[in-house]
């Protein structure tokens, strides 16, 4: 009923990037000779175990001629395998008292089932068929085709907003694969022909491009024998992974441009190129992002939301992206007020910050906030499950569940003012106004 | 089921809405059988070198399960301060973190005209206390990296526990000391507005508020909904006096969970909230419990223009929490429409691909509870999916279960049961149910076993008696025209009632035509009130300006008629054009977000038609079809509805003033992305101009718009000479 609760939401759970831990996470680590690598957390509190399989493969693994397949293939992957019919994978999941999920990103995609721990075999089950020979028939690939549709329709084409993101990053890229969103292009899913998807499936469905990440009530030994079962004789694959390697060159000059969309009230959209996750800058642009959107005492909020009452609601949102990648800023108006003076009032609080070094009181502010932040976020197992398949894949160091808040408390102020000086600046972004979408009077 | 998450600002918040997939929405059932067997396609095949060496008898089906673990209720800990206030513990040790939960169990009261009060006073409390400020809670609480909000119900407070202290000292300022400034009462009195305005476009969030009016009358807290006088109407003085009146510790729990013990949360709580005074007047309200309708309705809410019909069946029901029924209840509710595989969503959406997705509810309450089954379906199969919805119902009531699909529903529920444990919330969540409701001591800690001794026979009892299709509010929402003639079938007595989307009873006269009127006369009466024919034909040319605004901003449209055919319109926000019309009688363009660019052809020929000022002049000459529908009541009047038909097939309803004769609504069919959609036009503020009647407010909506838009007449000339320039097409 009332959108600032609702935007706060997206404002807290958009945060999410990092994650950390302080109580340490214990897991037992390897690599099956096929290339799968695996990890296993155990934590014996409750009787359930998540099973989770993350694909090293984004939206910028796609071809430029065929985007949104990566996230279109997630979808194909739920239809069955050479055992399992058509439709039947979520009996068998809701017969064992579980549940399942799945997303697709930029850099990876993810599955997972959480299920009652006497049930890990048949989490295992699933997850090899999955991998060994997933079956998808043409009746399949009609449906999940308007599926993929409907749910373009509903996230993007019909959400207030929802099209912020695609509309900032392909104007922020211009040659490197983030440019493309990741539900991609429609027309791209109608042209796709059968090899397109054989040899995304070979390409990339293989052990050696994939971790098995498995946490909750779990013997190591038991645990790790089941596994051989399932996933020990899956073939590796032949074939070289592709990743693009892509540097996408400086912007050189602010963009600025308007997008009519479904909405009542108007919105300014900045977004600025940022460093890859895991560098020193990063963790001070995230820092940054803290300082100004995070919380009622945040720079931006306190601004423009309390005080001068200009916005609705405001927030800078850095993407935690294997390439480099973007920070999106976002400030909706409050009626009657113009965008120029939402814009204005956003690039004041960021000259705040480049000009006048924060003070020691709101560093530790900052620092407290991430510290909160990291306890937080893996307070369930399939969270645990897909940090350590996270750290795994990006940095080849799963222990950074534990020790990533170090590098966080690493930064010092001056770090951020710099932060903000070397990459929150009008030649490294691009600017939307988003309006209302006009009808026939 | 399976969500397919994007990486977008929204993604994690959509992570965690369960809206089905619309899978195989399409599919028929018999589709799928003969696609299975057939492998000619399949994609495996050409992967085959994978599967070559594998030993595959494992494989071939689910593997059996271990030995079901043990499902192990955590427990708590709870002691009672002298004021009252009940304090449950519930610990957990694995993140290094606290939270608190105050809950005020605060009777249900009725709010009546100032509906809404009780929960802009709970969110008022953490906007200021008799010592700090907004901006210094704000800072205070996130200084620590908490979080702090308070509604209706009370507070809820978390942070690491190093900062437990501080985190109880805030929590206890915001219960103790708030202090209402009146400054943000009136923001959040502003913000609820907004929320309202948009919700009347709503469909489903008109049918919420009719649903909650119609279930349980508006004497009854329950049915009682904020509107936009219900707020206009609240004051802050009534938002202090329920704070005085209901946030009193002795009916209120304070509920601690994680990193903390008994013993080290009770002088810390002593402490801070043994000051908070209890009460011994409280008012404890009652009121005539709600009760199923004596025999089914059909009760119709119309939203012109809306593409699909939001259904809801629903009832009030005697069925308290603890009840031995609630559990057999439960199963039944979850194979009829709890969960994705359930006979609902089965049937409507992956058998007969009618909606997204269709689900039923059946709550317990202890005041008063509810049976709710319901779909969003398209306006043309609003009629079949009723006779779904029954069939369903009657099937639950009348065949009994197979083991097969009892064993799923109660296997689903038991793994849902077992995985929510894994929060410590919901052992608080028991625990405070165990005290709100007094149930017995193992109530949870027997829930599994309860469920599984659930029998089929068990399951059709609780359908006889909770799910009554020949007891229910059959609500609609949705298009008139298209749905309303074939939904009186549904009800008793063969009936629709109609509805204000605030759930007010709307009377529809039936009334007759009179003798001898056609479409015809009703368009020469409505020329005749305009200022005769005469009059009319001599109007040969027209310029207007007209405003609306639009959240705040200013949207401009200027319009130019030079007839036979020249027309020239732009609209434009914030000073910029958004859009733009030409036509010079010969060639016409026009530039909007989509581009600039020539228009031809049939729209050429239409967009030549709006140079005309009185259209209707010209119906009988060029071909328009015309059908007098009857009489409806439009703003509380009645009017002749004439449906209008253009030669190119284009179709739009007017509506006459039955005693002005003048033109008071029109809706035109738009296409809107291969929908189709109504746009509406209320005709207001009639002023006459050399001679001739021009409405000068139009209030515009539907077709995609947000809200309505009320255009009103800044400047307009008649028989002006045009600046030949504004019809140039460049």
């Amino acid at each position: 009923m009332k959108p600032r609760i609702l935007l706060l939401a997206f404002l807290l759970l958009g945060l999410t990037a990092a994650q950390a831990q302080m109580n340490k996470v214990n897991y037992t680590e390897y690599t099956m000779d096929n290339g799968l690598h695996v990890i296993l957390h155990q934590d014996n509190s409750t009787p359930i175990v998540a099973v989770t399989v993350m694909y090293h493969v984004g939206s910028k693994n796609e071809k430029p001629n065929r985007t949104g397949f990566a996230h279109f293939f997630e979808h194909l992957l739920f239809e069955g395998s050479e055992n399992i019919a058509r439709g039947e994978f979520d009996d068998y999941i809701s017969n064992a008292g579980g549940m399942n999920n799945a997303n697709t990103t930029y850099d990876r995609t993810f599955y997972y089932e959480v299920l009652p721990s006497n049930q890990l075999a048949t989490g295992l089950w699933l997850e090899s068929e999955r991998m060994l020979h997933a079956k998808v028939e043409q009746v399949g690939i009609e449906t999940q085709r308007q599926v993929v549709k409907e749910e373009r329709r509903q996230r993007i084409d019909n959400r207030p907003y929802g099209s912020v993101l695609e509309e900032s990053m392909k104007r922020a890229f211009t040659k490197h694969p983030y440019h493309w969103s990741v539900i991609g292009s429609m027309d791209h899913l109608d042209a796709a022909q059968e090899e397109d998807y054989v040899n995304f499936y070979k390409d990339f469905y293989v052990p050696n491009n994939a971790v098995l990440s498995i946490a909750g009530d779990i013997k190591i030994d038991e645990a790790k024998a089941m596994i051989d079962q399932y996933f020990k004789d899956i073939p590796k694959g032949t074939k070289p992974i592709y990743r693009p390697n892509i540097v996408e060159p400086p912007l050189a000059a602010e963009v600025r441009d308007t997008v009519y969309d479904n909405i009542q009230l108007p919105a300014v959209v900045q977004t600025y190129r940022i460093p890859a996750q895991g560098t020193d800058d990063y963790y001070a642009v995230d820092m940054l992002s803290t300082l100004l959107s995070q919380g009622q005492s945040s720079r931006l909020y306190r601004a423009l939301v309390d005080e001068q009452q200009t916005a609705l609601f405001v927030g800078n949102f850095p993407l935690a992206l294997e390439d480099p990648g973007a920070s999106i800023a976002f400030g909706i108006a409050n009626m009657g007020v113009s965008l120029e003076n939402v814009e204005s009032a956003m690039d004041t609080e960021v000259d705040r910050v480049k000009n006048e070094l924060i003070s020691e009181r709101e560093f530790q502010k900052l620092r407290n906030q991430i510290e909160n932040d990291f306890v937080t976020s893996n307070s369930t197992i399939a969270g645990i499950a897909e940090s350590l398949a996270n750290y795994h894949m990006y940095y080849g160091d799963a222990n950074l569940i534990n020790a990533e808040i170090d590098r966080y408390m690493k930064v010092t102020r001056e770090d951020i003012m710099n932060a903000a000086k070397k990459y929150f600046h009008k030649d490294n972004r691009v600017v939307l106004y988003y309006l209302p979408k006009p009808t026939d009077p | 089921m399976k969500k397919i998450i994007l990486f977008s600002l929204m993604a994690v918040l959509t992570f965690t809405q369960c809206t089905p997939k619309l899978a195989d929405a399409t599919a028929k059932a018999d589709d799928q059988k003969t696609q299975v067997d057939k492998k000619a396609e399949d994609m495996a095949d050409k992967a085959a070198d994978k599967t070559a060496e594998v030993a595959q008898d494992f494989r071939s089906k689910v593997p059996a399960p271990g030995p079901a673990p043990k499902i192990q209720l955590g427990s708590y800990d709870n002691f009672k301060l002298s004021n009252g206030l009940e304090v449950i513990v519930v610990e957990n040790h694995k993140l290094p973190r606290v939270s608190f939960q105050l809950f005020v169990d605060a009777p249900s009261i009725s709010e009546g005209e100032h509906t809404g009060y009780i929960d802009i006073a709970g969110d008022l409390m953490s906007k200021g206390t008799t010592t700090r400020k907004k901006s210094q809670i704000d800072e205070e609480v996130d200084f620590i990296g908490a979080t702090l909000v308070t509604d209706a119900d009370g507070i809820y407070a978390e942070s690491l526990t190093k900062h437990t202290d501080k985190l109880v000292e805030l929590m206890a300022d915001v219960l103790l000391n708030p202090s209402f400034p009146e400054a943000e009462f009136d923001k959040i009195k502003k913000q609820t507005l907004s929320g309202l305005a948009q919700e009347k476009e709503d469909p489903s969030a008109i049918s919420r508020n009719v649903t909650r009016v119609l279930r349980y009358g508006k004497d009854h807290p329950y049915g009682q909904i904020a509107t936009e006088a219900t707020i206009g109407a609240v004051t802050l003085d009534k938002c202090k006096e329920y704070y005085n009146t209901y946030f009193k510790p002795n009916i209120s729990y304070l509920v601690v969970v994680g990193d903390i013990t008994a013993d080290q949360a009770r002088p810390m709580i002593e402490n801070y909230l043994g000051k908070w005074k209890s009460s011994n007047d409280i008012p404890k309200p009652t009121f005539e419990t709600p009760q199923m309708p004596e025999k089914t309705s059909v009760d119709f809410v119309d939203k012109s223009g809306a593409v699909q019909s939001v259904i809801a069946i629903t009832y009030p029901l005697s069925l308290k929490p603890g009840e031995t029924d609630v559990i057999p209840a439960s199963v039944l509710n979850t194979m009829l429409g709890g969960y994705f595989q359930s006979r609902l969503n089965q049937n409507l959406r992956e058998t007969h691909g009618y909606t997204y997705g269709a689900r039923s509810s059946l709550r317990s309450d202890r005041n008063v509870g509810f049976f709710s089954a319901g779909a969003s379906v398209r306006n043309e199969v609003t009629d079949s999916s009723l006779v779904q919805f029954m069939k369903e119902f009657n099937k639950v009531r009348d065949e009994i279960v197979g083991p097969k699909e009892l064993e799923l529903v109660k296997n689903s529920m038991s793994g849902q049961f077992a995985r929510s444990l894994e929060r410590p919330q919901t052992v608080a969540r028991f625990a405070l149910n165990t005290f709100r409701y007094k149930l017995p001591k193992d109530y949870y800690a027997t829930y599994l076993e309860k469920l599984s001794k659930v029998n089929a026979a068990d399951v059709m009892a609780m359908a006889k008696k909770y799910v009554r299709p020949d007891r229910a509010h059959i609500v609609v929402v949705g298009n008139k025209d298209d749905v309303v003639e074939k939904i009186g079938q549904f009800s008793a007595d063969k009936k629709v009632n109609f509805y204000d989307p605030y759930g007010n009873k709307v009377e529809l006269k039936e009334q007759s035509l009179p003798a001898g009127l056609t479409a015809d006369k009703v368009i020469a009466s409505y020329i005749q009130a305009i200022g005769g024919m005469d009059k009319v034909k001599e109007v040969k040319s027209m310029s207007m300006t007209m405003e609306a605004e639009f959240q705040g901003m200013k949207l401009v449209n200027e319009l130019h008629q030079q007839e036979p055919n020249k027309y020239s319109m732009s609209l434009s926000m914030m000073g910029s054009v958004m859009q733009k019309e030409v036509t010079n009688g010969e060639k016409g363009m026009k530039a909007g977000q989509a581009g600039t660019g020539a228009v031809e052809g049939e729209e050429l020929n239409e967009m030549k038609e709006r140079a005309l000022i009185f259209p209707e002049l010209t119906y009988a000459e060029k071909g328009y079809k015309l059908a007098l529908k009857g009489i409806e009541p439009v703003d509380g009047k009645d009017a002749y509805k004439v449906n209008i038909e253009s030669p190119s097939g284009k179709k739009s309803t007017d509506f006459f003033d039955a005693e002005s004769g003048l033109k008071i609504k029109s809706m035109e069919e738009i296409d809107m992305g291969g929908q189709k959609a109504y746009q509406t036009a209320e005709i207001q503020d009639y002023k006459e101009i050399d001679g001739v009647k021009v409405p000068h407010t139009m209030v515009i909506s539907g077709g995609g718009l947000p809200m309505a838009l009320t255009m009103k007449i800044t400047d307009i000339k008649v028989n002006n000479t045009i600046d030949p320039a504004i019809f140039k097409v460049e």
